[in-house]
């Protein structure tokens, strides 16, 4: 299995906070989920990646072969191989529609022009041609991240790296991700990778090849996602048992009526006897179990 | 192809079950290649992993093999292995009329001696 990024010792301390993650790799040709709580480090891990921000220690490598310290040496492709889409103000608030697309011809190698006008129009962000006039500061969340995502659709990368693509989209246009997504990485042939950060995780659990959760600035689980829906076996059981279940059980939660939580596969033995409901759970039940786990909030 | 995501079934064993009939039943012939990973991903709206599982199984029971660079090639299919198919066939019969013995309640002796008769019957 090749890798498309490697991380190694990356460190970044904050006050009261920390991001220490000693190592992770993102697999090529798949597509990756980070998932993980508001303020669990997804946006500034992602900007590391991303090389918007480089206030960082640690090693990054690129496509197997291009180290984070060479990104801005000159003739070293890895900018033009990455396209990011971000939170927040990401245009400049001056700007209009049409300007994206002058400002990707300049600064990427390969920003196709056709094909970004073509990607607003289907998804029905320029209908007609005063609309390329308009005001990105008038347009909604939705909207600007339509262009975003027409903005590095239209370029050539072999990996997007997204932070929160499907918080902004209705649910048909979160469909349509799931699509654009798939026809970019079908187009790449095993080349190409996403890897984007999600809250958003029942949306996006059908495109999902590898998922990352992040907690309090920790890895607290990844892997494939079939391997981790092997890993843990999501139980449900009566309230009765729930005082011999909750040692075993992650991100339990107990009701009047019973309880649920997931538990290791490994661990399921430690259950027998109990009168309990096993079953095959979901990226979300994993996600938000895990999360609960290691959250910060109380429980 | 249909793939239901509520069945409790996992998706990639849904695929492979219906990926091994159409190459059983011939209606990929031997010598052609599945659709490409990505291709049948996309179209399923499925991830490219839960494909590769599925295509995995498939080259393990030796109904189709990795050809680098080009993709999974269906194998010529042999006497046993459509015998094999037909193995698969009874047992899903049988599996079925089990689950209907023991809603109405019938012994594994009423179910075999009912076996019997039909046999003799069909003779």
């Amino acid at each position: 299995m090749e890798n498309v990024i490697e991380i190694r010792n990356l460190k970044k301390k904050y006050k009261g906070y920390s991001l220490d993650i000693p190592r992770l790799d993102i697999p090529k040709g798949f597509t990756t989920a980070l998932i993980g709580e508001n303020g669990a480090g997804k946006t500034t891990l992602l900007n590391f990646i991303a090389g918007v921000r480089l206030d960082y220690d640690g090693d990054l490598q690129f496509f197997g072969k291009y180290s984070d310290k060479e990104r801005d040496k000159k003739n070293c492709p890895v900018r033009d191989m990455i396209g990011y889409t971000g939170t927040g103000n990401y245009f400049i608030p001056s700007w209009e529609i049409y300007h994206v697309e002058k400002a990707g011809k300049l600064l990427f190698k390969g920003f196709d022009s056709d094909k970004f006008w073509k990607l607003c129009k289907d998804m029905a962000v320029v209908e007609e041609e005063k609309d390329k006039q308009k005001f990105i500061q008038s347009c909604s969340d939705g909207t600007v991240m339509k262009i975003m995502l027409a903005g590095v659709l239209a370029r050539d990368t072999n990996l997007l790296v997204l932070d929160e693509p499907a918080s902004p989209l209705d649910p048909y246009m979160r469909d349509r991700l799931c699509e654009m997504l798939q026809n970019y990485m079908e187009e790449g042939d095993g080349e190409r990778s996403v890897f984007f950060s999600t809250h958003n995780v029942a949306d996006m659990e059908n495109v999902t090849d590898y998922a990352i959760i992040m907690e309090n600035g920790a890895v607290v689980d990844a892997g494939f996602v079939e391997d981790l829906r092997d890993k843990y076996v999501l139980v449900k059981g009566d309230s009765k048992d729930y005082e011999v279940a909750k040692d075993v059980l992650i991100g339990s939660r107990k009701n009047k009526y019973g309880f649920e939580g997931i538990c290791l596969a490994e661990k399921i033995e430690k259950l027998t006897g109990l009168d309990i409901l096993a079953e095959r759970p979901t990226l979300s039940q994993i996600s938000v179990a895990l999360i609960k786990e290691y959250s910060r909030m109380g429980k | 192809m249909k793939i239901s995501q509520e069945s409790g079934i996992p998706i990639y064993q849904q695929i492979a079950t219906q990926l091994r009939s159409d190459i059983l039943e011939q209606r990929i012939p031997s010598g052609e290649y599945l659709p490409s990973i990505r291709g049948l991903a996309k179209e399923l709206r499925i991830s490219v992993i839960t494909t590769m599982k599925a295509y995995e199984i498939l080259e393990k029971e030796g109904l189709v093999v990795a050809v680098q660079g080009k993709g999974f090639l269906v194998r010529q299919q042999d006497a046993e292995m459509v015998k094999e198919q037909y193995r698969r066939k009874v047992e899903g019969h049988l599996q079925e009329a089990l689950a209907a013995a023991k809603m109405a309640r019938m012994s594994m002796d009423e179910v075999i001696m009912t076996l019997k008769i039909l046999d003799v019957e069909g003779e």
